[in-house]
């Protein structure tokens, strides 16, 4: 976890990659999708067959920051020739210099959250959590608080939410495992206390598959170079 | 911190006989309030001012200084501040602003030649660009450009509510609402720009004195960590408005995290946690302390109204729900037993008294409804129609203690009326039926702030024992 901000520090870096920003959040015990960097076609093919279609693939790199209008996100590659497909497409816009082709599986779940990270100037290191997904903005559905948390302090975010009904059973889907989101919460503030060079976090969305929530997308963004 | 709330002397530096002098209105004042401490003026020529003594240095007084004020131009501070380091005055107000906060050059200056003094002779400062201190235990106060006539006894009645105030209009605001209120100011302090003293060490200092209540009024936070450890440790009611709700954030929002984050939600999420109670209007800071001073903490959310007007039982309903209180629920048992008290209109909660009646039969009501396991508060609206009613309040505060149960008071009559009942029998009336639900909407959120900083101390404490405990093995 060290080295990858370490890394990214020395670097200049003010992201970390999708990839490393997932590894860097799993290693804090955050439930992340399950997902692989690719270098070459080939091994993308390899790993999509590993994790099971249908995948997403994705250009990655820290410097890549609007990946759906630049149009690096390839959502349900069924098979060989639509991670073919996707690879060839990524590889041809590239004009930054990619750090590989990141394949994830595809999580299925119509409930999308948000959670996140800012540092106040008053207050430091403060976790957010709310209804994620593109609606984010407009909904405005999320509650703050400030670090180190408690397990009532995230527990009391979840009841904020003016929308808290789709964390119980709905529509056919069991209730979110309410722990996991509490656990996840909790480490998201430890992780900002831990690290000072990390400014803010995105994870967005964090799906919910079944009744568990996977960060399925991630920023994370680092303080200036000192 | 004593020092700025009881100077047994204080100097008063840039007061002079010139018209228009401010730091003169400070010693008015504190000879319209018959001061008992000693209080000398400073100024060029040494001149007395309004019948106290004046020297031209504070170097020159004769005796110990425990407190300076100062109310001269910025540029003229660090001396001023030094002087008094060499007099041994380590408390010191300053009232003029011009320093780092201005955000220029010559103010940053200033603040750095002003510190540097303040290190070498252990001063403590309050302000810049602040009113001061008053302390009606003691009649000391050190606010200018009051005229103290104005204000009736305000300044001189002792009272157990404290403010921290940025702003000498809101300090007015309660001083004035308070000359027809049960509650009284103990101490008031403007904390300015705090470059020194912050909100969170007069919170400290409350929490030691005979205060019985904190208000907060705040346009900044300075240190918000500092605030929250504060807070946590502080069981007394601490009431915070604060200005900016519809701030944006003031963050470059890169993230959408950033994006939804301001410096006001977090301020709320903070009180949360910390247990500050968050007001929502402005005249909430006088209204609601009394709620904390009559009556005992709202245990619960069930509450049963008592009024002699069926139009304000359904009224107060709506406001309680809306507010996240719930109309108790009242047994077949205590609806007969209510039943049996006189000739009501109705037994169901609200309960309609109708209008014939005794006083005794206002107690019995009382009595039922709060020794019922059913109901946690009171909600009366009692139209005052006759003496009797007055006189059934009065007994139910005494009631209220005696169950641990607390009852917020409206009377559906003019304000004028209100208010006169209110002064005159000293009873906690609220005025509107909003007011006195918020009233019991807050004393329910100190009561479970209360519990949440009891678990917060005891899991820390546990924390501190197991990291003693590993260090005893070594691990």
């Amino acid at each position: 976890m060290k080295e990858i901000l370490s890394n990214a520090m020395k670097q200049n870096l003010n992201t970390l990659s999708e990839y490393d920003g997932k590894l860097l959040l799993k290693n804090a015990g955050i439930p992340t999708v399950r997902e692989k960097l690719a270098r070459t076609r080939d091994e993308a093919i390899r790993f999509a067959e590993e994790l099971g279609y249908p995948v997403v693939v994705k250009g990655c790199s820290p410097k890549l920051l609007h990946k759906t209008e630049k149009g690096m996100v390839y959502l349900n590659c069924n098979n060989q020739a639509d991670v073919a497909h996707a690879c060839d497409e990524i590889t041809s816009k590239d004009d930054i210099g990619l750090d590989g082709i990141l394949v994830q599986e595809q999580v299925p779940g119509s409930r999308e959250l948000v959670m996140g990270l800012i540092r106040d100037a008053q207050f430091g290191p403060c976790v957010m959590f709310g209804l994620g997904g593109i609606y984010t903005e407009v909904l405005k559905d999320t509650s703050f608080r400030v670090a180190p948390l408690s397990a009532q302090d995230a527990e009391s975010m979840l009841e904020e939410l003016r929308a808290k009904d789709i964390l119980d059973e709905f529509r056919g889907s069991p209730a979110v495992d309410r722990s996991l989101l509490i656990q996840s919460l909790v480490q998201l503030g430890n992780l900002a206390l831990q690290h000072p060079e990390i400014a803010e976090i995105d994870i967005n969305p964090l799906i919910v598959h079944g009744s568990q929530p996977v960060a399925v997308d991630a920023l994370v963004i680092l303080s200036g170079p000192n | 911190m004593e020092k700025f709330f009881n100077p047994q002397s204080v100097a008063i530096i840039g007061a002079s006989n010139s018209p228009f002098n401010l730091a003169a209105t400070i010693l008015n004042l504190l000879r319209h309030n018959c001061y008992p401490g000693d209080v000398y003026a400073i100024n060029r020529k040494g001149e007395g001012v309004h019948g106290f003594p004046g020297y031209s240095s504070v170097l020159d007084i004769p005796g110990k200084v425990d407190l300076a004020v100062v109310l001269l131009s910025a540029a003229q501070v660090p001396e001023i501040v030094r002087q008094c380091g060499e007099k041994g005055i380590t408390r010191i107000i300053i009232e003029s602003a011009g320093f780092s906060e201005s955000g220029d050059e010559d103010g940053n200056r200033l603040q750095r030649e002003m510190e540097a003094h303040m290190k070498q002779y252990g001063i403590r400062i309050l302000g810049p660009n602040c009113l001061g201190t008053l302390n009606t235990q003691n009649r000391f106060c050190c606010f200018y450009g009051f005229v103290p006539e104005k204000y009736g006894d305000g300044f001189i009645t002792p009272g157990t509510i404290s403010y921290i105030i940025q702003s000498g209009g809101i300090g007015v605001l309660i001083l004035d609402s308070f000359s027809n209120d049960v509650c009284k100011v103990n101490k008031m302090v403007s904390i300015g720009n705090k470059s020194d003293l912050d909100e969170a060490d007069f919170i400290e200092y409350f929490n030691q004195d005979n205060t019985e209540v904190i208000g907060l009024y705040l346009e900044s936070v300075r240190d918000g960590v500092k605030l929250m450890e504060t807070a946590r440790r502080v069981k007394k009611p601490i009431l915070a408005f604060k200005v900016g709700r519809t701030a944006e954030g003031s963050h470059a929002a890169m993230s959408h995290t950033a994006g939804m984050a301001n410096n006001d939600v977090i301020f709320d999420s903070a009180c949360k946690q910390a247990g500050i109670i968050r007001l929502k209007a402005i005249s909430e800071l006088h209204s609601l302390p009394k709620m904390f001073t009559t009556m005992p903490l709202l245990r619960g959310k069930n509450i049963a109204v008592i009024t002699n007007s069926g139009a304000f039982g359904g009224i107060a309903a709506d406001i309680l729900v809306e507010q996240g209180m719930k109309l108790a629920s009242l047994s077949p048992a205590t609806q007969e037993r209510l039943a049996k008290t006189g000739q009501l209109f109705n037994a169901k909660n609200p309960v309609d008294l109708g209008p014939a009646m005794s006083k005794q039969m206002f107690i019995d009501i009382f009595d039922i409804l709060l020794s019922s396991s059913e109901v946690d508060g009171l909600l009366p609206i009692p139209n005052v129609w006759q003496d009797v009613v007055i006189e059934a309040i009065l007994d139910l505060i005494q009631m209220c203690k005696h169950y641990q149960k607390p009852a917020a008071l409206y009377i559906p009559n003019s304000i004028a009326k209100i208010l006169t009942i209110r002064t005159k029998y000293q009873i906690p009336v609220f005025e509107s039926p909003e007011e006195a639900v918020r009233a019991l909407v807050v004393s329910n959120q100190q009561y479970h702030y209360l519990l949440k900083k009891e678990q917060y101390h005891e899991r820390n404490s546990l924390e501190c024992d197991e990291t003693k405990f590993e260090h005893a093995l070594g691990v």
